[in-house]
């Protein structure tokens, strides 16, 4: 066998085994927290799915409540579409989290609350239009 | 200067492009010199009318015409000059144009160079280029144009001013750095596409674009770096990587391009790995197109996702028709690719370095992998899937440290074979100052893969170290030189094999730093004045909380008192809660920023983020981190750029 030959084998081997390795990393990821399904308020509430998940919604105007004896402690109702989910969060929040304010959150939902360990609000938008629909924006707002 | 010009100057430049890329074709079929002259013109034009188009831009931005949609969304009256100046890669459109402008500075810079030089290479190269440039002037011209005016029937007195998060040096900077990266790949893309048009893919387009190749490397490395920093200036996470999809990105080509400047050095020395060189080149083009697709279409969620938008498409199909023309070219020209050479043995500098290239790709692949994990599982399984760091940690760091292990292996294998007596004599120091190391930092209690990146950092520190040493002594003992004029000359005489050790020593300092990570402490706490907490043995005393009011912003500002666990005092903090826009009647609109203080040593930085204040009671509500040797990765940042700026300068001669 010419070394050419056993250098091709060689790095053929090094792939395959590391191609099996992230497959099998992507399926049994050793922390908890590396992965997560990204699904729909909704479906969350039909399946009372008990793995971590990750929801995108608008916090309901009104809705967040700051514990009185814990600033960090806080609930808020997440909106997504008519399907509405209690959700509670003891992290020190973004800045732009507020009434109507678009955000993604991580966690765990257990007996009708939503336990979120993350907490992401989109950017403001102030300075991109709407995030979801960009020729929705209107210059309007900044007439003098 | 009416806005009007900048969109007809963006019209001529595409028309011109068009022309360009017709003439030297062309020339490649009849070799009638006047065309080739005709087509270096009109593409010294196309770019002509970029800057063109650019100046206005800038100039609008300056003025702050309203008029202009642009202008109108991301600055105001009241935005401070240089970000006025930065507002043009603060948008979509804008930074297209800004992507644009770049290329076609290295478009003229490519064709003014090589006037007199590269007359076979030449006609391809700069139909390569246009070709890009055609990419992005239909962007700019129908998809996105910056010059479109506002869409709105009555006079826009002010505009929206710049996100505050955005007004920041680092913000200022970072980005067109990182372009200057993504860009600059474009001109060895455009060489390598040339030679494998002209059936020549010996040496000589390797050559021709060694140092285009490290200039764009260097750009890339320190528009990553300045990333980071500033996500850790800034955000106000405690981090500077989160292996976000935009922050991947960027990696990706990183790996590749490092991966590409390692290989070449083969092909240059031995003429070996054309196919791989060719294809890796291919790749970082590819994936830095990529990469400005992932950050501008919005596909991906993340803190750089920008807006959705119509673009994800047309960059999706420029990709495709990028890997399919090229990858199609080098099946094309398989047999000129052929090497005769071949490998001579595993302990082999050749060798040294086809693995290291491997473990490269490898490791971009695990990161492409993990970025469109999310995207493939929604096809496959309909689920989306996110993919956070624990995953992309799990499967980096062994690669990670491999890569690093072989940083160490590399220098001290001999071309062709290494022998035995050799093999002893070189590893000896090394092998044993990284045992010794090992040892001592399993005798202070650390574990794992902190060990082992620990003792391989001194395991590569001391290679270098050797190889260094065994230059200069025999520079003295031949030459009769002192030690530092041995130093000096030698460097000199062959600065890039010197400049790259450099470069090696400063990814050793990084990964110092990235390994500290595995250290960090963090705790969030309320305080009302003179009341105080604790985290990794220092103690936060809240001394006085104050309020002021500055032109663009109102601020509460802490004063926090830092002492370590034997009452000695280390610093004083000040980190800020501050509100923008806050002139601003309605509400919603102000927008709330927490400026970070940060107290950085050598060995560790104490990070203090001020997130909310009870205004009635006096209470501050703060988060400490405690992350140790973070200041190693941006020093190691450093030598990594002193390294290849000492790879790049030009020779005497």
């Amino acid at each position: 066998m010419n070394s050419n030959k056993k250098f091709t084998i060689m790095i053929a081997g090094v792939i395959t085994v590391v191609i099996f390795w992230i497959g099998w990393v992507s399926s049994n990821p050793k922390d908890e927290k590396a992965m997560a399904s990204f699904i729909s308020v909704e479906k969350l509430l039909n399946d009372k799915m008990k793995k971590r998940t990750k929801l995108g919604g608008l916090v309901k105007d009104g809705s967040i409540i700051i514990s009185e004896t814990n600033y960090l402690d806080c609930s808020f109702v997440l909106k997504e579409g008519a399907a509405e989910l209690k959700v509670k969060y003891d992290r020190s929040r973004p800045d732009l989290f507020k009434d109507g304010a678009e955000v993604i959150i991580t966690g765990q939902y257990l007996d009708g609350t939503f336990y979120a360990d993350e907490l992401q609000t989109k950017c403001a938008s102030r300075y991109e239009g709407d995030l979801r629909d960009e020729s929705s924006y209107k210059l309007t707002e900044i007439e003098t | 200067m009416t806005p009007i010009a900048g969109a007809v100057a963006l019209n001529l430049a595409f028309g011109f492009s068009i022309l360009s890329i017709i003439c030297l074709f062309i020339f490649t079929l009849n070799e009638d010199k006047r065309l080739f002259l005709t087509g270096q013109r009109l593409s010294l034009g196309i770019s002509f009318f970029v800057f063109l188009a650019t100046f206005i831009l800038w100039y609008q931005l300056i003025i702050s015409n309203f008029d202009i949609d642009y202008v109108a969304r991301y600055t105001s009256i009241e935005t401070p000059f240089i970000y006025k100046i930065s507002a043009l890669w603060a948008g979509q459109s804008g930074s297209l144009l800004f992507w644009l402008f770049i290329l076609s500075i290295f478009a003229t810079i490519t064709v003014l160079q090589n006037q007199s030089k590269h007359h076979g290479l030449m006609p391809w190269v700069i139909i390569s280029l246009s070709i890009i440039q055609l990419f992005f002037l239909i962007l700019t011209n129908f998809v996105t144009n910056p010059f479109m005016p506002t869409d709105a029937d009555f006079v826009v007195a002010n505009g929206n001013g710049l996100n505050p998060l955005l007004q920041n040096v680092t913000m200022a900077i970072h980005p067109p750095t990182l372009y200057l990266g993504y860009v600059g790949f474009s001109v060895p893309f455009a060489f390598a596409i040339s030679a494998l048009m002209n059936r020549d893919t010996s040496t000589l387009w390797i050559q021709s674009i060694r140092r285009w190749t490290l200039v764009a490397w260097l750009f890339l490395s320190s528009g990553i770096i300045l990333g980071g920093w500033w996500a850790y200036q800034e955000l106000g996470w405690g981090g500077y990587w989160a292996w976000d999809p935009v922050e991947n990105a960027s990696f990706m080509p990183w790996l590749t391009a490092t991966a590409f400047l390692h290989s070449i050095i083969i092909q240059e020395k031995k003429d070996m790995l054309r196919i791989w060189n060719m294809a890796l080149i291919i790749l970082t083009f590819t994936l830095c197109i990529f990469g400005t697709f992932l950050t501008r279409s919005g596909v991906m969620s993340s803190v750089h996702s920008f807006t959705a938008s119509s673009l994800g498409p047309i960059f999706l199909i420029f990709v495709f028709l990028i890997l399919i023309v090229s990858f199609s070219l080098m099946y094309l020209r398989r047999s000129e690719l052929r090497s005769e050479k071949r490998m001579e043995s595993f302990t082999s500098r050749e060798s040294g370095f086809l693995f290291n290239n491997l473990v490269f790709v490898v490791m971009c692949f695990a990161v492409f992998w993990g970025t469109l994990f999310p995207v493939i599982s929604e096809t496959i399984r309909g689920t989306k899937i996110t993919v956070g760091p624990p995953f992309f940690n799990q499967i980096n760091v062994p690669i990670g440290l491999i890569l690093l292990a072989l940083t160490g292996v590399g220098p001290l294998l001999a071309w062709r074979n290494t022998s035995k007596q050799s093999l002893i004599k070189n590893f000896t120091f090394p092998i044993l100052s990284g045992l010794i190391a090992a040892i001592i930092f399993l005798f202070i209690g650390f574990k794992g893969s902190v060990v082992i990146s620990f003792s391989l950092s001194v395991f590569v520190l001391a290679t270098i170290s050797t190889e260094f040493k065994r230059g200069i002594s025999a520079r003295t003992k031949k030459f009769k030189e002192s030690i530092f004029k041995a130093l000096f000359e030698m460097v000199s005489k062959n600065r890039s094999r010197y400049g790259g050790y450099i470069v090696h020593v400063g990814i050793v300092f990084m990964f110092v730093g990235f390994t500290g990570h595995a250290f960090d402490k963090e705790k969030e706490f309320s305080l009302t004045k003179g009341q105080s907490d604790h985290v990794a043995g220092y103690e936060f005393t809240l001394l006085k909380l104050s309020e002021t009011e500055r032109p663009n912003h109102y601020a509460w500002i802490s004063d926090i008192r830092v002492t370590d666990n034997k009452g000695e005092y280390v610093t004083n903090l000040y980190p800020e809660k501050r509100i923008y826009f806050h002139k601003n009647p309605d509400v919603n609109r102000r927008q709330p920023h927490s400026e970070l203080d940060i107290y950085s040593t050598l060995n560790k930085d104490i990070y203090s983020i001020f997130s909310a204040v009870d205004n009635e009671n006096g209470v501050a509500f703060i988060k400490i981190m405690v992350n140790p040797l973070v200041r190693w990765v941006w020093i190691g940042g450093y030598i990594l750029v002193i390294g290849t700026m000492i790879a790049l300068w030009p020779r005497k001669d």
